[in-house]
């Protein structure tokens, strides 16, 4: 394996990017949000918010953004290349397939980080200059999960982007995907929870007892999965979902949930690795 | 299978030769039937011997896509330092070729090496030798024709600079600092041709290289191919612009639906299918006397009039000075001889006309 081809691919995904204005416009989208649902968003209160309540307030819709952001980044990464005729060049180099997945996902992933980072950054920097207490460590720990969330749904992009011959139908695919994570597996899982528990007994002040099987089914969602992982670490957060108000697991840990995040990552880029080696260019 | 072009001791000619590795081969030059024998280059634990031997070498190939033969079993080779034509109509499977050359599609069967190095084991190591210039030349929109090139430049471990002069080697020297995005197709093209020649490959492989370009730049493409050539680089090229692969080529293979049909130089292939020279004959007056007396001479196989004073024959070369007599003999004042060799436009309409 050749360092200087994977880091040249990721170079090059860094300044396509930084040029094409991506960078600067969604880093702007996310510390604009930030600062809008720190300064609104927290019900029956008003004015800036803290950073934990922050945090609280941005998580879900954090995980709305960012997962249709990794994969509006990622969706085309193969396949466009591919469509456009510049893979054709690059794989006639000698470059390997695996070389060249390595760097799009480096480059693309710093891009996706760095959004993140100057975001909610900027966004974090305004809100601890109006609120005392800050607990920077917790926001710092609430950017870096974020940006292992982002992680997942980029890894899964580009297995995506290795599986449709066409950009067209891989946009399709990820808007898809975006719709599956966020809306069809929460319902999904709640309707099959519903077949075991009677929800019009449960009120607001209830401790509800769900049965395991659901969080094992959860793992299976990087949006479940993150929103968890704040949860445990951070604090608590504010969903607007009927799942909201079921509890974490005690078998839930940080790590456990960081570990199923990171193999999300894994399995997705080796998936990504392997078709892509069989794609005929 | 070992392909070679040799040369004839006595009168120069060139005459390619295939047969076994190390196999002997009876030879009588076709110009002078000056006799000898040549030894093909030999083979040592699976990889060709570099030295005149097949600097890419194509066995058995064949590519589907579904049910869809795409190339059906070819095989080549293209020796150090020559220009090797690939011809074909669209759809009959030059792309696919180039590309299972380069180990971009997975061919279904077959091996291809590039200078003894089989692409489908060891990509890397036998692309490293190569530069080449896709059919649909593409490059990132967003950076600059320079920042393009120096991407590729740092993979291939060329320099900056030899980016810089390559841009202007191309006459993209003003606009080298500008997207690409905004480039013509013809603008494109030549920073492909650049990027194909980034680390100096000693192997070019150019799919049609002159596709959209204007006249200027199909002659800066062709002489920087000659060049090429003259440092003694192997080229391999896909073309539509016949005379320019008839100009340029030392031999050529013509691909139709996916099958080779045939192998050789543009003179060979012109012998193999018989092919006559036109002669064009201009006379003060045509009358059918002077034609009946051209078509009565053996060895003629056509005669036509064009307007009121020429004839076009179609003969054998040696037949000229009959014809000319046999104007003269008739009466006709011969005002212009033109030959005209069959051309290669000719060649490849006959090996794909079914």
């Amino acid at each position: 394996m050749q360092f200087n081809v994977f880091l040249n691919v990721a170079k090059k995904e860094i300044m396509d990017n930084i040029r094409n204005k991506w960078v600067i416009l969604v880093s702007l989208m996310f510390a604009l949000l930030t600062l809008v649902v720190s300064y609104f968003g927290s019900i029956g209160s008003s004015g800036w918010q803290d950073l934990g309540n922050t945090i609280s307030g941005m998580t879900q819709l954090g995980s709305f953004l960012i997962s249709i952001v990794a994969l509006m980044l990622g969706y085309a990464a193969i396949i466009g290349e591919i469509e456009r005729g510049s893979m054709s060049a690059l794989l006639s180099l000698s470059a390997t397939r695996f070389e060249i997945t390595v760097g799009k996902f480096l480059g693309l992933g710093a891009v996706l980080c760095l959004t993140i980072l100057i975001g909610y950054g900027i966004a974090g920097m305004v809100i601890a200059g109006n609120v005392s207490n800050v607990d920077y460590l917790a926001y710092l720990g609430f950017i870096g999960m974020t940006m292992v969330f982002g992680l997942v749904f980029l890894s899964v992009a580009l297995f995506f982007s290795t599986v449709f011959s066409k950009r067209s139908t891989a946009l399709g695919g990820a808007i898809f995907l975006w719709f599956l994570f966020n809306i069809i597996l929460p319902i999904v899982f709640v309707g099959l929870l519903a077949t075991t528990i009677d929800f019009t007994k449960i009120t607001m002040e209830t401790t509800l007892i769900v049965p395991d099987w659901y969080h094992v089914l959860n793992l299976f969602n990087p949006i479940s999965l993150y929103s968890s992982l704040i949860g445990i670490t951070i604090g608590p957060v504010q969903s607007s979902t009927g799942s909201g108000f079921i509890p974490n697991p005690s078998w839930y840990s940080s790590g456990l949930l960081m570990g199923v995040l990171l193999a999300w990552i894994v399995v997705f880029f080796t998936l990504a690795v392997w078709r892509f080696q069989r794609t005929d260019v | 299978m070992v392909t070679q072009l040799v040369k004839c001791p006595t009168c120069k000619t060139t005459i390619t030769i295939s047969g076994e590795p190390g196999e002997k081969i009876d030879l009588t030059c076709p110009q002078c039937n000056q006799k000898g024998v040549f030894r093909l280059p030999g083979e040592k634990n699976g990889k060709i011997l570099a030295s005149n031997s097949s600097t890419i070498e194509v066995k058995d190939l064949t590519k589907t896509y579904n049910h869809f033969t795409a190339v059906n079993n070819i095989s080549f080779s293209v020796q150090k330092g020559e220009i090797f034509g690939f011809l074909g109509p669209n759809g009959a499977g030059k792309t696919t070729t180039i590309k299972a050359m380069l180990d971009l599609i997975h061919a279904n069967t077959g091996a291809i090496k590039i200078n003894g190095i089989d692409v489908r084991i060891n990509g890397k190591e036998a692309k490293k030798s190569i530069g080449y210039m896709p059919e649909k030349v593409a490059f990132y929109d967003n950076l600059t024709a320079l920042q393009n090139l120096a991407f590729y430049a740092e993979i291939k471990h060329a320099s900056k600079e030899e980016c810089i002069s390559l841009i202007q080697k191309f006459g993209l020297g003003d606009v080298g600092k500008k997207r690409v995005g905004t480039f013509s197709k013809g603008m494109v093209q030549r920073l492909g041709m650049a990027r194909a020649l980034l680390g100096d490959p000693p192997i070019l492989i150019l799919d049609e290289p002159s596709g959209g370009l204007d006249p200027r730049g199909v002659v800066l493409i062709r002489d920087k191919i000659l060049e090429m050539k003259k440092k003694g680089t192997t080229i391999f090229v896909s073309s539509h612009i016949l005379s320019e692969i008839q100009e340029i080529c030392d031999r050529v293979s013509i691909i139709n639906k996916g099958v080779l049909v045939a192998q050789d130089t543009v003179e060979g292939l012109r012998k193999k299918l018989n092919l006559k020279p036109h002669i064009t004959v201009t006379v003060d007056a045509i009358s059918g006397k002077i034609e009946n007396a051209v078509k009565k001479l053996p060895g003629v196989d056509s005669v036509k009039t064009l307007g009121t004073n020429t004839l076009e024959i179609i003969c054998d070369g040696a037949m000229k000075a009959k014809v000319i007599l046999a104007i003269s003999t008739a009466g006709a004042n011969i005002q212009n001889i033109q030959t005209k060799e069959p051309t290669l436009e000719e060649v490849f309409m006959k090996y794909t006309e079914a």
